[in-house]
């Protein structure tokens, strides 16, 4: 009987270390490394644009969320304090350009000065919506150059 | 015909002034924080659309919701599938006005108290919103930073109750915004 609640017990407890660190760990689990990540999506960048604006709906369920890899003519990046935006423009809006804007990782920051407006670039990044003059990408990272 | 060149003169010139009076960013900041019993929730998305007209006082921002940042990668997948569910509810919007902005000089670098009143639409669900903040002119630019407060239950936010005492029933809603003038 001893032996049957000695080894019940150690099941248990053994149970109960595995459920706090798998707790632990799902919680804690880090953001997906966007650097690395294999793109779902690759696609021309105008293209891309184009699809959110002939047909929102369908290119929100096809791109939103998707870790997606643009190839496209850099029209200018945009720095401040904080943060490096890529910036595609294909259209001019009743509030001045439209395109595709991605926000560089904090590491491409120093990687992005040395570009070009008209360089043909490839930028990978978690694509997060379009709010109807912009196509928004997050946690970009530069692929080529 | 020189009355109809003399109109279309005076139409261009109109909607000439009026896009100049239109000041926006691409590059709004706006940040959420949840102060609940167990935990403190925080996340900030850098790329919020803005527009505000100073003469007639209009404003619109839209936010993607996909775009807020969360320090704990699980907090932002509960957000974005759970509670905001962004695929089908994937912008936020707020439309609305800044109601004395006739007393503004914006050609001076002065700092306003703005009272503001508009519509925002989080989760589908539009609710009237009243608030204030400030609108400060500084070389040229307008920044707008205002805090204000959302109760989850009006959005039609469902927070499932084993996570009740992680997030807070009031939300701050922090914003700040640099815009710019809108040169066409």
């Amino acid at each position: 009987m001893n032996k049957l609640l000695k080894t019940f017990l150690v099941v248990f407890i053994l149970g109960l270390l595995a459920g706090i660190a798998g707790y632990v760990f799902v919680y804690n689990k880090p953001h997906t490394d966007y650097a690395r990540a294999k793109p779902e999506l690759i696609v021309d960048a105008r293209q891309c644009f184009d699809e959110f604006v002939n047909n929102r709906s369908q290119a929100e369920q096809k791109y939103n969320g998707k870790i997606v890899q643009l190839t496209g003519a850099l029209t200018r990046i945009e720095s401040n304090d904080s943060l490096s935006v890529i910036v595609f423009v294909f259209n001019e809006g009743i509030f001045g350009d439209e395109g595709i804007r991605c926000t560089l990782l904090p590491g491409y920051k120093v990687n992005s000065l040395n570009l070009k407006p008209g360089d043909r670039i490839e930028v990978k990044g978690l694509l997060t919506g379009y709010n109807e003059t912009d196509v928004i990408m997050e946690n970009c990272s530069l692929v080529k150059p | 015909m020189k009355k109809i060149i003399g109109l279309l003169i005076i139409f261009a010139v109109a909607v000439g002034s009026v896009e100049a009076q239109k000041y926006i960013t691409k590059t709004g900041k706006v940040r959420f924080f949840s102060d609940a019993p167990l935990e403190k929730v925080e996340a900030v998305n850098n790329q919020v659309n803005a527009v505000l007209d100073v003469a007639s006082g209009d404003m619109v921002f839209k936010v993607l919701i996909k775009s807020f940042v969360f320090e704990k990668a699980l907090m932002q997948e509960h957000f974005n599938e759970n509670y905001m569910e962004s695929d089908k509810f994937p912008v936020s919007t707020f439309t609305g006005k800044v109601t004395n902005i006739s007393g503004m000089d914006f050609s001076k670098d002065m700092k306003y108290t703005a009272e503001v009143e508009g519509t925002l639409t989080i989760h589908g669900v539009s609710r009237p919103v009243k608030t204030q903040g400030t609108l400060e002119s500084k070389n040229g630019k307008i920044e707008g930073k205002s805090v204000f407060t959302v109760n989850v239950k009006d959005y039609d936010i469902k927070i499932p109750s084993a996570v009740v005492k992680n997030i807070a029933e009031t939300i701050e809603i922090t914003v700040d915004v640099v815009l710019e003038k809108l040169s066409k």
